[in-house]
């Protein structure tokens, strides 16, 4: 594979082209083609397809638009480009699976296939969703940690310090950072497992300084740092001294496109092709060890939607395919918690994304953006259904998903609020209440009689 | 070619983004005599709103949006002059001055409020992203904005919302324009809490906002 530095060089040399000519004039085209030349065409009846010449088509127009566009570099106003030879040559030479976690608390990152029975990863946590105290902050990290299931903490984001609300890229965001690793480390350090990865590292900085100052205070060569693409197919500096800093730490890095549904890459078929095409890219520019897609609708703010899902399912069937680059796939919902409609959601997209080969990270709750809507309790049963169906058919998972999504969709503009960490759960205990358990026992109960889903008995609340 | 034919020609241009296409039908339209503001209420608007409705359907996205708005565009370049010939001008409905916060480099959620406030006949002024709460203020004033609609994504990028209330503030200008907030992080509560004049949670709602918005500042004129 070409070295980073090599990547660097390009963005600093390659063909000089304005955002807006890589957009319209570049982008667009290229991938209408792409889409065009290899009858990529969206099911709404079969948002899990179980289509390994589909899958194939979409990883190949991927390449295609991949090296017709390259990755655009808005500080310099140039194009990154890649040969087809050097995309190859990095999928040949990427990782295959890595171990994450120190001691006891290690545990190895499977690469999966479609209808893999290797258990799925399982990150749990609040998924970078706000939080306003660091009370809830400690509490929610320790109940997380406290799944069996769970393999990884995704840290929340804390948006005070000092009585002050976090700016980024202000003090307040150096110090911001650095607290909500040490109030990660001592959550986990509290449920017993202080060896287990922090896989988003770091979640309330904004800046590649203020990753560089949180890493010093508690990230380890063991947590994978998270850094991202920008929408579309662009990078800048910002994440590119993200990278350059984690190579020289020695981190290992989950790299995250978030194709928006609806934005420059239109509708799912777009969405499906951007996102194959962001695996080789999450390996040459941002040096990943996963790739850890979430495409998102651009007017719901979720990946619980029939579109997103069918998108995640085939983008993930493409890469798991055809790359050896482990796939986590991240989940946003749009009810809030301790409402039906939340472990619905949670549950169809995790099933989508593990029968179509990738791991899961489980997951945001109130579109990870309201402040104190999180709890531990659906990411608990969404990691048992992660397991609980390693192994299922694509086609099956296609019937339940398709039934799941008849419960809630017709809710997704205007979804049940839920209630508060603070409210659904004891803020000091950290304890959910009664209420909330039986609700959580009762899915867990339809799933299995209306779905067949086995669980283990793994749940820390039977 | 009739009237009636050439208005849907230059719809269908605009629906389709042809920018092209609708630069040569607007100068035949010029040279069959169509009145420039004919060209526009009958061909041209009626297109972008059907671009704008589609868009709502989720039957189009984002780059059809954009290209509508280039070809838009375009074709005004080519009537702005003939309007002005004929001692008349093509009133917009509002100017809106956009972009996203300092230290926040989000871009798509703005670009579709951008382009959806374009469909409904807003004038746009982009000014991109990582924007200075001073720029936001200083190019409002230069243009004579209407509105000003600040976008960002983070919880912590959010709080330089407030800060582009607080710089208004600063200069006596903040009645001078309806200051509209969105972007994932953002809410109707915070909206509230800042100051803002409105929320949109979607580009849909950053429309209708903006025409609500410009309704009580004619009424408020005309008061």
């Amino acid at each position: 594979m070409i070295s980073f530095w090599t990547v660097v060089e390009r963005a600093l040399a390659g063909p000089i082209c304005t955002e807006r000519d890589f957009e319209l004039n570049v982008f667009v085209p290229n991938l209408r083609k792409a889409i065009e030349r290899h009858g990529i065409k969206y099911d709404s009846q079969n948002p899990v397809p179980a289509d390994d010449d589909l899958a194939d088509r979409v990883w190949e127009a991927g390449m295609e638009f991949l090296v017709e566009t390259g990755v655009y570099c808005v500080d310099t106003e140039r194009r990154i480009l890649f040969r087809r030879e050097e995309i190859e040559g990095a999928l040949a030479s990427g990782p295959c699976g890595r171990v994450f976690g120190e001691g006891k608390d290690a545990r190895v990152m499977p690469r999966r296939v479609p209808e893999d029975k290797t258990l799925p990863w399982c990150s749990v946590g609040p998924t970078s969703s706000p939080l306003s105290s660091e009370l809830y902050y400690v509490n929610l990290v320790k109940a997380h940690a406290e799944n069996p299931l769970g393999d990884g903490i995704t840290m929340p984001c804390l948006t005070m310090v000092n009585g002050q609300p976090i700016v980024g890229g202000s003090p307040l965001g150096i110090e911001g950072a650095i607290r909500a690793v040490l109030l990660t480390r001592e959550g986990m350090r509290r449920a017993g497992r202080p060896g287990m990865p922090i896989v988003n590292g770091v979640t309330t900085a904004a800046r590649a300084q203020e990753h560089i100052a949180a890493h010093r205070f508690g990230i380890r060569q063991t947590d994978a740092l998270e850094i991202g693409t920008i929408h579309e197919m662009k990078v800048d500096f910002d994440t590119m001294n993200k990278v350059a800093y984690s190579l020289a730490a020695g981190n290992l890095i989950f790299a995250e496109n978030g194709v928006i549904l609806g934005g420059l890459s239109g509708g799912p078929a777009g969405v499906a092709v951007v996102t194959a095409a962001y695996n080789p890219v999450d390996l040459l520019i941002l040096r990943g060890a996963v790739q850890h897609p979430f495409p998102t609708h651009f007017d719901l703010g979720v990946t619980s939607a029939r579109d997103t899902i069918w998108a995640r399912s085939v983008a993930n069937q493409a890469v798991t395919r055809n790359s050896t680059l482990p796939v986590v796939n991240v989940g946003y919902s749009a009810a809030g918690p301790m409402t039906r409609m939340l472990f619905y959601e949670h549950c169809a997209w995790v099933i989508a994304s593990v029968v179509s080969g990738g791991s899961v990270e489980v997951g945001a709750s109130a579109r990870g953006t309201a402040l104190d809507y999180t709890s531990p309790v659906e990411p608990l049963l969404a990691s048992e259904v992660a397991h609980a169906v390693a192994g299922m058919s694509r086609r099956e998972a296609n019937d339940i998903v398709k039934a799941l999504l008849e419960k809630y969709e017709s809710q997704l503009r205007e979804p049940p609020t839920g209630q508060k960490y603070q409210e659904c759960c004891d803020p000091v205990t950290g304890k959910p209440k009664q209420e909330f358990l039986e609700l959580y026992l009762d899915v867990r109960r339809e799933m299995a009689d209306q779905f067949g889903i086995q669980f283990s008995s793994a749940s820390p609340y039977l | 070619m009739s009237d009636k034919a050439m208005f849907e020609r230059l719809y269908n241009a605009i629906i389709a983004g042809d920018r092209k296409g609708l630069e040569q039908a607007v100068n035949e339209a010029l040279k069959e005599g169509i009145a420039p503001s004919g060209i526009i209420e009958k061909g041209m608007s009626p297109g972008m709103k059907e671009v704008g409705d589609r868009f709502a359907r989720y039957e189009i996205y984002l780059p059809e949006m954009m290209m509508a708005a280039e070809a838009w565009e375009g074709a005004m370049q080519i009537l702005e002059p003939k309007l002005l010939e004929s001692g008349s001008e093509w009133k917009r409905l509002g100017r809106v001055v956009i972009g996203t916060v300092k230290g926040d480099i989000h871009s798509i959620g703005k670009n579709i409020v951008g382009a959806m406030l374009k469909m409904n006949g807003f004038e746009v002024i982009d000014l991109g992203v990582d924007v200075a709460a001073s720029a936001f203020v200083t190019k409002a004033e230069e243009v004579g904005a209407d509105i000003i609609a600040v976008s960002a994504l983070m919880s912590t990028t959010i709080p330089q919302q407030k800060n582009i209330i607080e710089h208004l503030e600063a200069r006596g200008a903040r009645r001078k324009y309806c200051v509209l907030v969105g972007g994932g992080s953002t809410s109707q509560e915070w909206a509230d809490s800042i100051g803002a004049d409105g929320y949109g949670r979607t580009a849909g709602d950053a429309a209708a906002l903006a025409l609500k918005a410009v309704a009580r500042k004619q009424k408020g004129a005309r008061a």
